[in-house]
């Protein structure tokens, strides 16, 4: 058909299948095939709050350039699931291609004409190759991986080491395998011809790994010195604990006695997970729970303690769509202001804000570093699209020479040289008092720790100008914090320009991406990073060195653009947002259109519309 | 006719005599003449190398007297062991901080001299035992007998009759210490209508002693003169009031002080040495005082009970600082003083012991080692505990003559 | 309350324990509460416990959570680390300090709210996992620092001071934890020291979680006739099914019961218990056989008192997560951090 799309290396396909049929693990082995051929690909689950029967999407995007952020749109539809047909079918980029399982026919009117058919009767070779209905099921996956390869042009062999390493001892499970495979390629082979989409072995990757982000920021808690760990099943932070199980099985036995170094406690509910979380702080350990925005909204009044009392926490958040229930398997950014200032009364919480796998690694071992120098919960802030995505992601990085830094502690020599002990006692100017581990000492040390207002000394003050000092004290503390943030991350454009952008977390790579779309049309804009809460003094300043400052983050109320007029000095008119909150990740498209558009003469005149879901 | 003797007492110091006392005359001292004579001026010197024998507060104003006119090697020798010694604890403390060494369980046989001057003193070396009452004996420890050189001897031992001018055939028995027999209670010696008090009675005391003696053999003189029996006496009263102000107040100040016993502050030790007439003490200024002061237990103020309020729930028992509060079954005293939270150390100090409670126990509270700092009665619920101040009010003669009768006060 | 300080002064013959503390030691600040609030005994009873058991103060850490009860931590032990927590919460922080240090000793202070009501669910869940923790709540009936509301151990039909009648149902504490599979469970009354004490005694040398209910009565609000809560109630009520000597390890066991009188069980630790029973019959290593007498009795508005159960063979939480001996807080960077190499391999596998 003539208008087809030609594209190598740059292309958009999309899995849609249904819930439980076992389509995840083929569908992961399609993209990390292509990436295996060196080319980059962004990779992305949208799957329903449904163990079983619900739709489920999977979308790859072929980049040989190296754009990790969600594109938009489709080029080729996958389509496997009858029940979301229709509208699968209408996301198809006009020109591009559909894949479907042509053993049942359908009636024309099924179809678009402006796009390329591609049938293969999966159920039929399926049908005449196995008996068990599960096996059907399954293999039938392996089967389109097989006949995609053909069609797009990946090395069939690369998939034959991907299945030889996933079932790596089973030699039966990895022949079935193969030979499924071979019957998708083969039936390809003897009957189609290859698409206009093609993946083209390229040298693009590099040493960067393929990660999820929950995994990566369990196993910043595993480098992190991580020990107790308390946690309530939510999705989507399930699986940062999941992961931490799996590595401290595997790093954290002691060699000699086969017994853990380490203690996971599935807790009643996230109150008890936050409330153990918060006694093993208090007691010397590193500990920390992972939860999504419900939990945190429970987590409110222990969050507060820990502010009020000084007690290390950490709390990986992997944000999900809110409010209430919201929409719990899609992503968003919508709990930084909850976290930010969880609990009642005046409080404040460091939060840090990794772009991608590689930073929910370094910061999820930097937080409890962070926890136990400033003495209070420190948020990572993951989302689901980083979490629970494999992202492409440079490897991780880890100095042997790196020690924990447990902060301001004191031992029992310490007490025992007879200086001055008062928990609360600001002694070095910079808010941070020094505190002592329950049991150190016989005799001195020993202090009553409350969610009350005390003075210096741990005793109890309702005393006004105690209480002052000390909540003046711990603003202190919070602009130390500054300080030990990591820093934002500029990104000046090769045009001088008065127009900056400011962005965070998983929003990185498409906004990278559409600063491109966008100077490529003329708009020019510095684009600032920010990394953590609370905001440095370069966040103001960069906003002071421009006229316009838009704020692109993925929520509906603007909450990072909240934080910022909220704790600098900024005129809000200057912030113009930019959000995204359908629970899809942000896109280039979207980016680039929507502030090419408030860049009025210059802008594009019809943004591309952002596909619907 | 009646007659009250309350005369201070005099009593003449005893010497020694001693082999070698007439040829070394010139250097042995009466300490007691002696201090006189210091104090009148008369006496402004004394040897280097001094002794002094005896152990009371005589002796104490001796050798340390001996240390001001120019005793530079003073010591004081005791037949007695040192805890024994007559002399007040913080005197013989003084002494000691005067350089003044104490020698004890020895006891002087003679005086050596030389071409008719003191040379020094031989002493008997002894140890105490005891016979099956308890009386102390000194004996001969069979260690060689000890010489020490000396340029000046003051004796400050025993006493002379207090009463020398009382013929001892008028019906007025005397002690073998040369005292009177009076009776503790009613002042009143073995010849009636003769009464004694203050020193004249039972040796030297304060004033206060002597005061309130003063005012008990007038109850005695007054009941004597009416033809009364002395022994038959009206009892002092009292009176108890209650101290609570609030939840937490007292009308009597209940912190108990933490404090041990503060140190007079004393004069410099160079400084005093050098001239007799300089006090040593300096005084407690009014901060110190304060302090002092604050040591009071309030004996006064007495924790008083009341059965029928208590509901037994143990909080007097917790907060009481030196566990004198117990409630247990009752028994006979031997083996209640067994039973209580703390040992009962001192027999001769009362409990106090409810009627019987609610749940059939007592209240059982040890006197001894109370605080009086009404922390039982601050945390006690129901007001069962109340500090109260006791006020004792003595039997006065003038109340009698004027009212006419004895009951009054 | 009083604002004095205790004086420091003891009496002259208070002993010294095998450490060199006398029991003044393991005193803490004076009392806040009202005067003749049964949660002081229980307070001094903890003191005389830890005395008596040789317990170096600072290897104890108490924890509570919020309420008149919740305050006493700061009452005995004042050269122990304490926990302040919030409302109903202290079994999770509990939780958490003893998995960072499984070698302290940890004893939680609650009361019937804080237990009862809005922390049951933590009650729960602590005693299920067996926290190897001394557990008491100090159980008055009512809400005491909010002025005298009804609590989840209300008795139905129990008055309140105003004499406002209660008709919901009353949480029994001691039968949720016999259900819920604590390992050491009493009952005990604030007026009875000679029983509590001990018991404590015992919980403290426990290993795994140890479960006392002490009645212990308001006097402000819930010891009027009508309550079931009061002295006189429970004192006319109580029923004790033995009585308990602690014998420490080593120590020769002499109990001067007539034979055929007493049990003894022998704990973890090595230390003896001997009781002797009241109650003919009564097993307390019969869990099965306490609750059905639980029940029975407290039908007859009995309040049953004494060492209802025990498993002598009991476990903790850190056996069954198989942690290491040592305790998690001491662990340091070269035993946590699984170093460069490694992660070069876990890079390697994410290729």
């Amino acid at each position: 058909m003539s208008g087809s799309l030609n594209l190598t290396n740059d292309f958009v396909v999309k899995f849609a299948n249904v819930n439980g049929s076992g389509s995840a693990s083929a569908n992961s082995m399609f993209a990390k095939s292509v990436l295996r051929m060196g080319v980059p690909v962004a990779a992305r689950n949208i799957f329903p709050s449904n163990i079983q029967g619900l739709p489920t999407w999977y979308e790859v995007r072929v980049t040989g350039d190296g754009h990790l952020g969600r594109r938009g749109g489709v080029d080729l539809m996958v389509a496997m699931n009858p029940q979301t047909w229709d509208r699968d079918i209408a996301e198809i980029e006009s020109g591009g291609y559909l894949f479907y399982d042509s053993t049942k026919v359908l009636p024309e009117s099924k179809f678009r004409d402006d796009i390329t058919v591609v049938g293969v009767p999966l159920t039929r070779i399926c049908n005449e190759v196995y008996s068990v209905p599960r096996e059907r099921q399954l293999f039938k996956n392996i089967i389109y991986v097989g006949a995609l390869a053909a069609l797009l042009g990946i090395e069939i062999e690369v998939i034959e080491t991907l299945l030889a390493e996933q079932f790596a001892g089973k030699e039966r499970l990895i022949k079935a395998n193969v030979d499924a495979l071979h019957m998708g390629r083969d039936y390809v082979r003897t009957n189609l011809t290859p698409l206009g989409l093609q993946v083209r072995r390229a040298d693009a990757v590099g040493d960067r790994i393929y990660v999820e982000g929950n995994s990566a920021a369990a196993l910043g808690a595993v480098y992190g010195g991580a020990t107790v760990c308390a946690w309530y099943p939510i999705t989507p932070s399930t699986s940062v604990v999941e992961a931490f199980t799996d590595y401290c099985a595997e790093f954290r036995i002691d060699a000699e006695t086969g017994q853990a170094k380490y203690a996971i406690v599935q807790a009643e509910d996230e109150i008890a997970s936050i409330g153990i979380v918060i006694g093993a702080g208090w007691n010397g350990a590193r500990a920390f729970t992972a939860t999504s925005g419900p939990g945190i909204s429970l987590m409110t009044e222990f969050i507060g303690l820990s502010y009020f009392a000084e007690i290390p926490a950490v709390i990986m958040d992997v944000q999900r769509g809110g409010p209430s229930t919201g929409m719990p398997t899609r992503t968003q950014q919508a709990d930084l202001i909850s976290a930010a200032y969880a609990g009642h009364g005046d409080t404040k919480h460091p939060m840090l804000l990794p772009q991608d796998p590689g930073e929910c690694f370094e910061m999820g071992a930097l937080a409890f570093d962070l926890s136990d120098r400033l003495q209070t919960t420190v948020f990572v802030m993951l989302d689901l699209d980083i979490g629970m995505n494999e992202w492409l992601t440079e490897p991780f990085k880890w100095d042997d020479t790196r020690s924990l830094d447990r902060g301001k502690v004191m031992t029992y020599e310490d007490l025992e040289s007879g200086v001055d002990f008062g928990r609360y006692k600001d002694v070095d100017g910079d808010g941070i008092p020094y505190r002592t581990y329950p049991g150190v000492h016989p005799s001195k040390g020993a202090y009553f720790t409350r969610g009350t207002s005390r003075n210096p000394y741990a005793r109890y003050s309702e005393e006004g100008h105690v209480y002052v000092d000390n909540m003046q004290r711990l603003l202190r503390k919070f602009e130390t914090a500054k300080s030990l943030i990591p820093a934002p991350e500029l990104r000046k454009s090769k045009t001088a320009t008065r127009t900056g952008v400011i962005y965070f977390g998983s929003t990185t790579p498409a906004m990278h991406e559409a600063l491109e779309i966008l100077a490529s049309k003329g708009l020019h804009l510095d684009a600032l990073r920010v990394r953590g809460f609370p905001f440095s003094d370069e966040v103001y300043d960069f906003i002071a060195a421009h006229d316009r400052v838009f704020v692109v983050e993925q929520n509906r109320d603007a909450q990072l653009r909240t934080l910022i007029v909220n704790e600098g000095d900024v005129d809000p008119a200057k912030l113009p947002p930019v959000l995204h909150f359908d629970g899809t990740p942000i896109t280039a498209r979207f980016i680039a259109a929507e502030i090419g558009t408030r860049l009025g003469a210059t802008a594009p005149r019809s943004p591309v519309p952002e596909a619907a879901e | 006719m009646t007659l009250f003797l309350s005369e201070r007492v005099r009593r003449g110091g005893r010497d020694l005599d001693l082999p070698g006392r007439e040829e070394a005359r010139a250097n042995i001292h009466v300490g007691i003449d002696w201090l006189s004579s210091v104090s009148f001026g008369h006496i402004n010197k004394i040897g280097r190398r001094v002794i002094v024998l005896g152990g009371g507060n005589t002796a104490m104003d001796c050798c340390r007297t001996s240390r001001r006119l120019g005793g530079e090697d003073v010591k004081v020798v005791v037949r007695s062991g040192f805890e024994e010694m007559k002399a007040s604890p913080w005197e013989k403390e003084d002494a000691l901080h005067e350089d003044i060494p104490i020698l004890n369980f020895r006891v002087p046989k003679s005086f050596t001299h030389e071409n008719g001057k003191l040379t020094g003193v031989v002493f008997e070396v002894v140890e105490a035992q005891y016979d099956d009452k308890g009386r102390r004996r000194l004996m001969p420890s069979g260690e060689p007998d000890e010489h020490y050189p000396c340029d000046d001897v003051l004796v400050a031992v025993g006493q002379e009759n207090a009463f020398p001018w009382i013929e001892r055939d008028i019906g007025l028995d005397f002690d073998e210490w040369g005292m009177p027999k009076v009776d503790e209670v009613t002042f009143q010696s073995t010849r009636p209508g003769v009464f004694f008090g203050g020193d004249a009675a039972f040796g030297p005391k304060n004033i206060i002693w002597a005061v309130a003696q003063g005012h008990d053999a007038a109850v005695s003189i007054h009941r004597y003169c009416q033809g009364e029996d002395v022994n038959d006496r009206p009892p002092p009263g009292f009176s108890l009031t209650s101290q609570k102000m609030g939840i937490h107040e007292w009308s009597y100040d209940n912190d108990v002080s933490n404090d041990a016993r503060f140190r007079v502050p004393q004069r410099d030790k160079g400084e005093s040495l050098k001239d007799v007439r300089l006090e040593v003490e300096l005084g407690f200024d009014p901060k110190l005082g304060f302090a002092e002061a604050q040591r009071c237990l309030n004996c006064d103020v007495q924790t008083v009970f009341a059965e029928p309020l208590c509901i037994e729930c143990d909080a007097c028992v917790d907060i009481c600082p030196v566990d004198c509060i117990t409630f247990t079954e009752d028994g006979e005293e031997e083996d209640l003083r067994g039973r209580l939270n703390a040992p009962s150390l001192h027999l001769d100090q009362d409990l106090l012991v409810s009627n019987k409670l609610k749940t059939g126990r007592v209240m059982v509270k040890d006197e001894d080692v109370c605080l009086h700092c009404g922390l039982c009665a601050e945390r006690c619920p129901t007001g069962a505990w109340d500090m109260q101040r006791f006020t004792l009010e003595m039997t006065h003669a003038t109340a009698m003559t004027g009212g006419g009768a004895c009951q009054a006060r | 309350m009083t604002y004095l300080a205790k004086p420091r002064l003891h009496h002259p013959s208070l002993s010294p324990n095998d450490l060199g503390f006398t029991r003044r030691d393991y005193e803490g600040s004076v009392s806040t509460l009202c005067a003749g609030c049964g949660h002081d005994s229980i307070s001094a009873a903890i003191i005389q416990a830890c005395y008596d058991l040789n317990l170096p103060p600072h290897r104890l850490a108490k924890l509570s959570g919020i309420g008149c009860s919740s305050k006493t931590p700061d009452y005995f032990l004042g050269a122990s680390h304490g926990f302040n927590t919030v409302h109903g919460r202290m079994p999770s922080v509990l939780t958490g300090a003893n998995l960072a240090n499984r070698e302290l000793i940890y004893l939680g202070v609650s009361g019937d709210g804080d237990s009862a009501s809005i922390g049951l669910g933590q009650f729960a869940h602590a005693i299920r996992r067996g926290v190897n923790m001394t557990y008491i709540v100090e159980n008055n009936g009512v809400y005491g620092l909010t002025k005298g509301q009804f609590s989840a151990t209300s008795d139905k039909g129990s008055k309140s001071k105003r004499g406002v009648e209660n008709h919901e149902s009353a949480i029994d504490l001691v039968s949720l934890a016999l259900q819920l599979g604590a390992t050491f469970v009493a009952r005990s009354f604030s007026g009875d020291k000679a029983q509590l004490a001990p018991l404590i005694r015992a919980a403290l040398a426990h290993k795994g979680a140890a479960f006392i209910d002490c009645v212990s009565p308001c006097v402000q609000f819930n010891n009027h006739s009508g309550s079931t809560k009061s002295y006189d109630y429970v004192r006319e009520h109580n029923e004790a099914v033995n009585r308990l000597d602690v014998i420490a390890k080593r120590a020769p066991i002499e109990v001067d019961y007539a034979p055929g009188t007493t049990t003894t069980v022998t704990q973890h630790d090595g230390s003896v218990l001997a009781l002797h029973k009241l109650a003919a019959h009564y097993d307390p290593t019969d869990r099965i056989a306490a609750m059905t007498y639980l029940a029975q009795r407290q039908a007859l508005g009995e309040v049953v008192t004494g060492l209802l159960y025990v498993d002598p063979e009991a476990s903790d939480l850190h056996d069954s997560l198989e942690t290491v001996s040592t305790p998690l807080t001491a662990l340091g960077g070269k035993d946590l951090i699984p170093g460069s190499s490694v992660l070069a391999k876990i890079n390697a596998d994410l290729r």
